[in-house]
């Protein structure tokens, strides 16, 4: 019953969908609900057309059974995404994004590409920006030593990715300073 | 009959003995999301107030990711546990009723998935201690501090699995040993020990929560982090700040 080997050294992307499904999204609804109290809280009442927020697992669920329509948040839209490319690739630091957001624009334009517009267009900005990111996360390794390494703006599944070989890496350089050390006395 | 909307009843009165006792003063609106608890925007959601089950999430994923076991959260667990079991008596009620209109089925389902959604995360919560526990049995059976962080189940656990593995090492390779190889606890030159420690040297990615005091790296530099920056630094030297709350593992 303990946790299976494949998960005991990391999380896993699903894991880390699930809890950035808990956050909060705008719906419009298309049927009526009283408002109901659940474990992470009381959400409702919905009463089509007036918007509503719901956690992203249950407006899935909704949109899934055509029981809604989600607004999708500011962020993930054509131009918010090309000024943060745009930085990404003109400035040396992270720009600042929201800390799940390859999760939730990966939920949103699985289920929802419908409500949202230019779903092609931000699938590929987010890949762009994905991908320069990822050329500064590999640079940052340069600058890794034993004590610490500062991440500003790094963002949840891009943390999860670089995990194994940034913490083997630290691991590698203790050990290197902890045998010098000894050597020295 | 059950009472047509149930599901908006909170001070369902509880039936039997709570599976862990009910911590003392927990509040009974405790489900209430904090107002404006939704910030999508840059950072980790805002300043507000955790709900329990964010509380849980974050628990979860400090266990996860530390090299240690970390104490045990008796007090989140047992109360998220009588919620799933007061939301299951709600539905099961329910879904008894033959009256039960589409729009209650349909909240009904809501209730059900989320309530699979948050035994999920229990259950992975336990599973990743129940990991650690069997890891490092035999370092927690002769540590009293490693034992105060072990609920009690856990902790006979820990000790029966020590006492299992002890004895099987003992029959099946050590008692054919000469006597001064026999025991476990023997410190041979460039082997690694026979009863494994957690490494708290291994890097953790850290996100603070909030202003954290000072602390010293290993190098002899200072490490004083700012709201929501992220490091990635060994686990011993976070370890305080990761006990009194004002980080968080990523």
């Amino acid at each position: 019953m303990a946790l299976p080997p494949s998960l005991r050294t990391s999380v896993t992307p699903p894991e880390l969908e699930l809890i950035a499904s808990e956050q909060l999204v705008e719906i419009i609804p298309l049927v009526a609900m009283e408002r109901t109290s659940f474990i992470s809280g009381a959400y409702g009442p919905l009463r089509p057309p007036t918007k509503c927020k719901l956690p992203i697992w249950m407006a899935t669920n909704l949109k899934l059974k055509k029981k809604c329509h989600i607004v999708p948040p500011e962020w993930l839209s054509v131009e918010f995404l090309q000024e943060r490319l745009s930085q990404e690739t003109s400035k040396e630091e992270f720009s600042q994004l929201p800390f799940r957001f390859t999760e939730v624009a990966k939920v949103l334009l699985d289920i929802a590409s419908d409500d949202i517009q230019n779903p092609d267009k931000i699938r590929y900005l987010l890949k762009d920006i994905r991908e320069a990111r990822q050329a500064k996360s590999r640079q940052g390794l340069q600058m890794i030593d034993h004590n610490e390494l500062s991440l500003a703006n790094l963002c949840s599944m891009e943390i999860n990715e670089i995990r194994p070989f940034f913490v083997r890496a630290m691991g590698v350089l203790t050990q290197v300073n902890r045998d010098t050390a000894t050597d020295r006395i | 009959m059950p009472p047509r909307n149930a599901l908006f009843d909170d001070d369902d009165p509880m039936e039997g003995p709570s599976f862990i006792r009910r911590a003392v003063n927990a509040v009974d609106d405790d489900d209430l999301r904090p107002p404006g608890n939704h910030n999508l925007g840059p950072g980790f959601g805002g300043d507000e107030e955790e709900t329990q089950l964010q509380q849980l999430i974050r628990h979860w994923m400090n266990e996860r990711h530390a090299p240690d076991i970390l104490p045990m959260q008796e007090d989140v667990l047992g109360r998220l546990l009588d919620h799933i079991r007061r939301q299951s008596q709600t539905v099961q009620l329910l879904r008894g009723d033959p009256n039960s209109s589409e729009d209650e089925h349909f909240r009904i389902v809501l209730a059900q998935t989320e309530i699979e959604r948050v035994k999920f995360i229990v259950r992975s919560y336990l599973r990743t201690r129940l990991f650690k526990i069997e890891k490092y049995a035999r370092y927690i059976a002769s540590n009293q501090e490693m034992q105060e962080r072990l609920s009690q189940t856990e902790l006979d656990h820990a000790r029966a699995f020590a006492k299992l593995t002890e004895s099987h090492y003992n029959i099946s390779v050590l008692q054919s040993l000469p006597p001064h190889q026999q025991l476990l606890e023997d410190a041979a030159a460039f082997t690694p020990p026979m009863i494994s420690e957690p490494d708290k040297s291994r890097a953790v990615f850290v996100h603070a929560r909030e202003e954290c005091p000072p602390v010293r790296l290993p190098g002899g530099a200072i490490l004083q982090m700012k709201k929501d920056q992220i490091v990635l630094t060994p686990y011993s030297v976070v370890e305080q700040l990761l006990a009194m709350g004002s980080i968080e593992l990523v």
